[in-house]
C-alpha cells in the first residue's frame, strides 16, 4: 500500500499508528451504512479503526485476488 | 522535619499501554484506568516515599507522537517540552505487544535529549502469542535501561523505584532521527537541540517556514516513516517468533462484539442489564439505608432534649443526609459497570458501532464515550471530550452531555417515578425500570436532537476523522475496580453530604422560624410549616411554578437544587420530616399522601412526569458549569448552555403539565 497527494491530505495519525507504505493489511469489519472500517495490519496485528474517507487515501493494492 | 530529596518524574507512553496502571502500583492515590484511548485525560499527579526520596509522579495523557493532533496530545506535548527543567525524567512505557508503535515516541522524545527509563509492560502476554523479546538486546539497541513489569500483578514495580532512586536515567547521545541535510541549514541556531528546533519547523511554529518554502506536514510524515523503518531495524534483533500467532480472545469476540447486527444487540442488552441492576440489585442496601436512619431520626428525637437542638438533627440534618446516602447503592452498581466496560476495551468497539450513527449529528464516532460516562457524572465526562480531535465536534459534545441522566438524577427520578408509578410488571420487568430505562434514552435522544440543531450554530470547522486504536481485550480487574468505586461513592456522599448538610440546616432555620404573630417576640419559633420564612419564600415564586403543576415545596426543592440536582431529595425528605401533620414513616409515603387545599394529591401523575422532564433538561450543576467553562474558556458557550437547557426543561415541562392535568 501507499498513500495518496503523499498523504498530505490525510490525518497524520494514520502514519502515527503505524500503517506505513508497504504494510499488509486486512479489512475485518465494516460497521453498518457505510460507517468505520476495522483495519488489522503489520506482525504486532495491531487493530485500528477508519473512516471511508480516511482509507480512500490510502492506495491498495490486492494481494489475495493478484494470486500472490 | 526530616528534609527529603524531591524529585518529579513523568509517565510517558502509548494511549492503551498500562500507563496508569504503572501510575497505580508506584503511588498511593487511585486513580481511574480504562483500557480505551484518553483514559487520561488531564495529567494527574501522585507521589511515593522510597528509601526517604519523596518522588511526584505525573502521568501525562497517552500520546502516539509529539506533534499533537488533539487536546490531550497538546497538553502532553506542551508539559514534556516546556516543563523539561522541572523534572528528573521519563519513565517511558512501552507495551509489549505493540513495541513498534511505541518505539516512534521513544525515538522523539530521545532525540530531545530526555533523559529516560523504559519499562517494558504486559511482557507475559506478548510471550502468551509466541512472541519473545530478547530485553537485553532491547536495552544494547536503544542504549537505556529496561525494565520489565507486569503492573496489574505489582511485578517490577519495585525495580521502577529502585531505578529512579538510582537516577538511572539515559540521555542518548546519537540522534536515532537525522535530519534531513537539505533541512538541516533552515533550523533556527539558537535552539538547545537540532530536533528541537525541527519540531518547530514541523508544527509551523518556526517564523518563517513560509518563507523557507517547506511544507510541515510533509517533514512530519517523513520523519514517522523514518522512524519505524529504524524501529523495524531494532526490532529484528530483540523479537524472535516462537510460533504462528494463535486465534486471540479478542479475535473471537470481536465477530459477535463489532457485527453489523449482533454488535448493537450486544451493547443494548449490555445496557439493559446495567439499568435493570441499578434498580433491583440497589433496592436491598436502600431500604436498610432507609430504615437506618429512619431509626436514628426516632433515636435523637426521643433521647436529645426537646427543643431546637433535638429539631434541628432529628428533622434538619439526619433526614437531609439519609435522602442522599440511600443512593450511593445504586450510583456505585453504574459506576462499576462503567468501568468494567472502559477496562475491558470494550467501549472503543462502541466508538466504532456509534462513528457512523453519530456524525449526522455533527457528533464524532468518539463522543460516545462522554455520553455513556455522562450517565454517571457530566464532569468527568466533559474533560473526556479531550481527546476529540476536531474542535467544533468537541464543542457540541460538550454542549450536549449534560443532557445525559447523571447520577445526580437518579435520586430525583427514583423517588419521583416511586411516586407516580405502579409496582406491576410487564414480561417480568418491572414498569418502574423501564419508566427509568425511558428517562435515559429520553436524556441521549434529546442530547442527540440538540447536537443537530446546534450543529448548524457553531461556525468552528476543521477535518473531522476517525482514526482510532482498537486494544485487545482485558480481562477487567473486578476487585480494583470495586475498590474504585468505593472511593467514587465516598466521595459522592462526602462532597454531597456537605453541601446537603448545610443546605438542610438553613432549609431547617427558614422553616423553624417565621414571621412574628404577635409583637413581643422578634421572630416565631418553631411555627407550623405553612407559616414559615421557608414556605413565604416558596409561596413568593410559586406563580413562576404552578404552570408546571409545582407547590411551593417543590419550589423550594427546585431552587436549591441549582446548586446540584440531588439537593432536591435531602431538601424534600427535610421538608417532609418537618411537616408534624404527617404522619410517621418513610419520606416517601409522606409524599405521597401529601395533598393540596383541595384535596388533590400534591404529586400527581402530570405533575411528577413534570418533574422528571424539568430534571431531565434544566442545567443545575454548578460544577460541570464550572468544568465547562474551564474546557470551552467561553462564556458566550457557558451562558448559552444554562439559558437553553433551563428553558427547555421550563416550557417542556409547563407544555406536558398543561395536557396531561
Amino acid at each position: 500500500m501507499g498513500y495518496e497527494n503523499d498523504g498530505l491530505k490525510m490525518p497524520a495519525k494514520i502514519i502515527e499508528m503505524g500503517l506505513l507504505p508497504d504494510t499488509l493489511f486486512k479489512i475485518l469489519y465494516q460497521a453498518p451504512f457505510g460507517g468505520p472500517l476495522y483495519v488489522e495490519f503489520g506482525e504486532e496485528k495491531s487493530r485500528i479503526a477508519l473512516r471511508k474517507e480516511e482509507g480512500d487515501f490510502i492506495i491498495v493494492e490486492d494481494l489475495i485476488n493478484a494470486g500472490k | 522535619m526530616q528534609e527529603n530529596n524531591n524529585k518529579q518524574i513523568l509517565l510517558v507512553g502509548n494511549p492503551n499501554v498500562g500507563k496508569s496502571t504503572v501510575f497505580n502500583a508506584l503511588s498511593n492515590k487511585k486513580q481511574k484506568t480504562g483500557n480505551y484511548a484518553g483514559v487520561t485525560v488531564s495529567s494527574h499527579s501522585g507521589n511515593y516515599l522510597y528509601k526517604n526520596e519523596e518522588v511526584e509522579i505525573v502521568d501525562l495523557p497517552g500520546s502516539y507522537s509529539i506533534y499533537p493532533s488533539s487536546e490531550d496530545e497538546a497538553i502532553f506535548s506542551k508539559f514534556l517540552i516546556e516543563g523539561q527543567k522541572n523534572y528528573s525524567g521519563v519513565v517511558y512505557i512501552l507495551e509489549a505487544l505493540s513495541l513498534k508503535r511505541g518505539l516512534l515516541l521513544f525515538q522523539q522524545i530521545q532525540d530531545l535529549g530526555i533523559p529516560m527509563i523504559l519499562v517494558l509492560n504486559q511482557i507475559d502476554q506478548a510471550e502468551r502469542r509466541g512472541i519473545h523479546i530478547d530485553v537485553e538486546k532491547l536495552s544494547q539497541a536503544l542504549n537505556i535501561k529496561v525494565i520489565q513489569t507486569n503492573a496489574k500483578e505489582q511485578i517490577g514495580i519495585e525495580a521502577i523505584k529502585e531505578a529512579v532512586f538510582n537516577n538511572e536515567f539515559v540521555t542518548s547521545e546519537k540522534a536515532g532521527f537525522e535530519i534531513p541535510v537539505q533541512h538541516k541549514n533552515l533550523l533556527k541556531a539558537d535552539s538547545e537541540h537540532d530536533y528541537h528546533a525541527w519540531i518547530n519547523l514541523t508544527l509551523g511554529k518556526d517564523s518563517d517556514s513560509e518563507s523557507k518554502n517547506i511544507v510541515p506536514k510533509r517533514l512530519q510524515v517523513q520523519e514517522t516513516v523514518r522512524r519505524y523503518q529504524n524501529a523495524d531495524k531494532i526490532l529484528a534483533n530483540v523479537i524472535t517468533k516462537k510460533a504462528q500467532f494463535k486465534e486471540l480472545l479478542t479475535e473471537k469476540l470481536d465477530k459477535v462484539l463489532v457485527h453489523k447486527f449482533w454488535g448493537y444487540v450486544v451493547f443494548l442488552f449490555i445496557l439493559l442489564i446495567i439499568f435493570q441492576c441499578v434498580y433491583f440489585l440497589a433496592e436491598y442496601p436502600m431500604n436498610w439505608i432507609d430504615e437506618a436512619f429512619a431509626w436514628l431520626s426516632e433515636f435523637s428525637s426521643t433521647h436529645l432534649p426537646e427543643g431546637p437542638i433535638n429539631s434541628l438533627v432529628s428533622q434538619g440534618i439526619i433526614p437531609g443526609l439519609g435522602g442522599i446516602i440511600i443512593f450511593a447503592p445504586q450510583i456505585g452498581i453504574l459506576l462499576y459497570f462503567l468501568y468494567l466496560l472502559e477496562d475491558s476495551g470494550y467501549m472503543a468497539r462502541v466508538v466504532f458501532l456509534m462513528d457512523r450513527i453519530l456524525r449526522p449529528f455533527g457528533l464524532n464516532g468518539k463522543s460516545i464515550v462522554p455520553l455513556v460516562s455522562g450517565t454517571a457524572c457530566a464532569i468527568p465526562a466533559v474533560i473526556s471530550t479531550r481527546n476529540i480531535e476536531n474542535l467544533k465536534e468537541r464543542l457540541l459534545t460538550i454542549l450536549v452531555t449534560p443532557f445525559m441522566t447523571c447520577s445526580a438524577r437518579l435520586p430525583v427520578y427514583s423517588i419521583i417515578i416511586g411516586l407516580i408509578i405502579s409496582d406491576t410488571t410487564i414480561f417480568g420487568i418491572k414498569y418502574k425500570a423501564l419508566v427509568l430505562l425511558g428517562m435515559y434514552l429520553l436524556g441521549f435522544f434529546v442530547a442527540l436532537l440538540s447536537a443537530a440543531i446546534l450543529k448548524n450554530f457553531i461556525k468552528e470547522d476543521g477535518k473531522t476523522y476517525l482514526v482510532m486504536d482498537l486494544p485487545t481485550y482485558k480481562k477487567p480487574l473486578f476487585g480494583y475496580d470495586f475498590k474504585l468505586v468505593l472511593g467514587k461513592v465516598w466521595d459522592f456522599i462526602t462532597g454531597a453530604g456537605k453541601i446537603i448538610f448545610i443546605v438542610s440546616i438553613i432549609i431547617w432555620v427558614l422553616s423553624y422560624f417565621g414571621p412574628k404573630q404577635n409583637s413581643n417576640e422578634v421572630v416565631a419559633t418553631d411555627v407550623e410549616l405553612d407559616h414559615s420564612y421557608l414556605a413565604r419564600m416558596g409561596k413568593f415564586i410559586e406563580p413562576a411554578i404552578e404552570p408546571l403543576g409545582y407547590d411551593w415545596k417543590m419550589g423550594v426543592g427546585i431552587l436549591t437544587s441549582f446548586v446540584a440536582r440531588e439537593v432536591f431529595v435531602g431538601t424534600m425528605s427535610t421538608l417532609y420530616s418537618l411537616d408534624d401533620d404527617a404522619p410517621e414513616g418513610k419520606v416517601i409515603d409522606k409524599m405521597r399522601q401529601d395533598v393540596k387545599p383541595n384535596g388533590e394529591k400534591v404529586f400527581s401523575f402530570a405533575t411528577g412526569v413534570s418533574v422528571l422532564l424539568f430534571y431531565a433538561f434544566a442545567m443545575q450543576c454548578i460544577s460541570t458549569l464550572a468544568v465547562v467553562y474551564r474546557e470551552t474558556k467561553s462564556w458566550k458557550w457557558t451562558g448559552f448552555q444554562v439559558a437553553m437547557m433551563t428553558g427547555l426543561a421550563y416550557f417542556v415541562s409547563m407544555f406536558v403539565y398543561q395536557i396531561l392535568k
